[in-house]
């Protein structure tokens, strides 16, 4: 593996993820105590299905108990970990605005690097009248020749662009890939609209994890991904995408973690 | 001095449900004592691991097997938002003996025949035990929902005892559910049939009711629960821990535990009532109820009653215990309140 203090490290925020999870959430405890799990094993005897590690869509229905025992949101924020990830997803350090063109996602994000503003554009608002909020505050910025970053999936990304005035510059783009649907380069983020942004796609061609704020491990049901500094919802091993199998393993360019699919 | 002799073949075991198998000789055990439904190894063990004060099973063995069983939950003065950990941690704690969903029953269940010296040196082995497993943070025993006919096994020098809430029981005597009607009172015996006579003919209410029961939610039946008891002010010392979705997913599958549920045609549980039959003592246990305000009924408190009560003439059932709390309304049913006792043995006096 991948320097292997970082990689201890890294392995050992996601052991203390674990171990909390275990101790004050709820679904957690259910599925880990009752059914067990691996890696770490939590229950002698008990290695459960899929090594622990549950389904999206089981998580999304069960969120109530997402949520530790001293209480907390329930909510997911599909825009989080967008922050981390900008200065590894496009070549421009910063930009005025940064515009996410998503269905699922329904708040700015946050933690945006000062001067940068962030908002939300649904994509049939994206379409309507000119007489959205968004757009026109997208036009503006545009006008004042100030960079704009569009981040979403390429096609709302498209009709985005073809909705803009032809005589100014296009904003620049980062498209969403999901894992079980990915895209070519050069840039690209991973994005699940529970955890958020998980990864990048750096100029090596590669899927990096998003190693701060994210844990991935292979699993019999495929990669488990986990957000390590999220308290609640707490999302540990959750198998996004249905499921995808995969390998973690270290960049030989940049040595952090890597996903391939 | 009057244990002595029998206390060097009472041999006491700490099990752990959690990660321990039953222990040997529970089957028997559970044949001869029959113990309520919540007895069960693997309810204790679903139980354990989604409670912040897991039980643990003491068992008290002789050469004929087991003598007596206790459910004893570790508790601790402060109560931090987690479950309990796998293992046991320092500092002080004290045990209490008692079954945490049998209100007004006791934490002890023993082999029929097993009484007097027999059952006193098995709980001060018990008692032995608990002190060497869980060390020197421990403060004492609590034992909770204590009859009259156990009092003289646990009370002794050292050791303090006080009455408590009474429980209500109804001895049945009765040849049929208008028998126990007649035995009431004309405004109780009134009310009684307005309110069966109501839900039996509400068209918007679906009834159903039975042992060992798959077709429920379970995750609705331990929210409803759970709502319910939010609704009323935990009384002080209870350390009892939320009812989860998959304890009651076990637990009402049993075939000794009646659920007796109230829909509304849209399919929404408006109240639930689950009844633990047992030879001597049929336990009517959880009641749980919408409040009037988000859609609940009026009057299904009491056509419950008349079922479990019917129910239990019927299958000539001896006796039963519906807990602790409202004895008013319960004596008005015709249930008497039994007298019970919290005993604890501090620390300085254990296993003596």
């Amino acid at each position: 593996m991948w320097n292997s203090l970082a990689f201890r490290l890294w392995r050992a925020a996601y052991l203390r993820a674990v171990s909390s999870a275990f101790a004050t959430v709820p679904l957690y405890r259910e599925t880990w105590a009752l059914r067990g799990r691996t890696d770490p094993v939590l229950v002698p005897g008990k290695t459960g299905t899929g090594g622990g590690a549950l389904p999206a869509d089981e998580v999304h229905r069960r969120l109530v108990d997402t949520a530790p025992l001293a209480g907390g949101s329930t909510e997911p924020d599909p825009a989080r970990g967008l922050a981390g990830l900008l200065g590894h997803a496009t070549e421009r350090r910063s930009h005025r605005l940064v515009v996410v063109v998503d269905s699922d996602v329904a708040r700015p994000p946050t933690g945006l690097p000062r001067g940068s503003r962030g908002c939300v554009l649904h994509p049939d608002a994206a379409t309507a009248a000119g007489d959205e909020p968004v757009l026109r505050e997208i036009v503006d910025t545009l006008r004042r020749g100030e960079r704009v970053l569009a981040v979403g999936e390429a096609k709302n990304l498209d009709m985005l662009s073809a909705e803009l005035p032809a005589e100014l510059p296009p904003p620049d783009r980062v498209p969403h890939h999901r894992i079980d649907r990915p895209g070519g380069g050069p840039f690209g983020l991973l994005h699940d609209p529970l955890l958020g942004y998980l990864g990048v796609l750096r100029e090596c061609g590669r899927l990096h994890v998003d190693r701060r704020h994210v844990y991935v491990r292979e699993t019999p049901g495929g990669l488990a991904f986990t957000v390590l500094d999220r308290t609640s919802p707490r999302l540990v091993d959750v198998l996004i995408g249905g499921g995808v199998p995969g390998e973690v393993h270290a960049c030989p360019k940049h040595a952090s973690p890597v996903i391939d699919t | 001095m009057r244990a002595a002799s029998v206390r060097t073949t009472a041999a006491a075991r700490i099990c752990d449900p959690r990660v321990d198998p039953p222990p040997g000789g529970w089957a028997e055990f559970a044949d001869a004592a029959r113990p309520h439904a919540v007895w069960d190894p693997d309810l204790l063990r679903v139980e354990g691991w989604l409670a912040r004060n897991p039980p643990l099973l003491v068992t008290v063995h002789d050469t004929g097997g087991i003598v007596a069983a206790l459910s004893a939950l570790v508790c601790r003065p402060t109560r931090s938002p987690s479950y309990a950990p796998r293992r046991f941690r320092r500092g002080p704690m004290w045990v209490e003996v008692s079954q945490p969903w049998l209100s007004g029953l006791p934490g002890i269940v023993w082999r029929p025949g097993v009484s007097g010296d027999r059952l006193h040196a098995a709980v001060r082995s018990a008692e032995r035990v608990l002190a060497q497993h869980l060390g020197a943070g421990l403060t004492g025993v609590f034992y909770r929902g204590v009859g009259s006919d156990l009092l003289p096994e646990l009370a002794g020098r050292g050791r303090i005892h006080r009455r408590t809430d009474s429980s209500a029981v109804l001895d049945n005597t009765f040849a049929d559910v208008d028998e126990w009607l007649a035995s009431l009172s004309k405004s109780r015996r009134g009310g009684l049939r307005r309110h069966h006579r109501r839900a039996e003919s509400d068209p918007a209410l679906v009834i159903r009711g039975g042992p060992g029961r798959t077709d429920l939610d379970a995750a609705t039946v331990a929210e409803l629960l759970n709502n319910h008891r939010a609704r009323f002010a935990a009384r002080s010392g209870d350390t009892r821990s939320p009812i989860t979705a998959p304890y009651v997913e076990a637990f009402v599958r049993r075939p000794d535990v009646h659920t007796l549920t109230y829909h509304d045609t849209d399919g929404r549980l408006l109240a639930l009532n689950t009844l633990l039959d047992h030879r001597d003592v049929v336990v009517k246990q959880h009641w749980a109820a919408l409040p009037r305000e988000h859609g609940g009924r009026s009057g299904l408190y009491f056509d419950a009653y008349v079922r479990a009560v019917r129910w239990c003439i019927a299958h000539r059932r001896p006796r039963i215990s519906s807990g602790r709390g409202k004895l008013d309304v319960k004596a008005s049913l015709g249930f008497t309140p039994r007298v019970v006792h919290g005993v604890i043995a501090p620390r300085p006096v254990m296993g003596r």
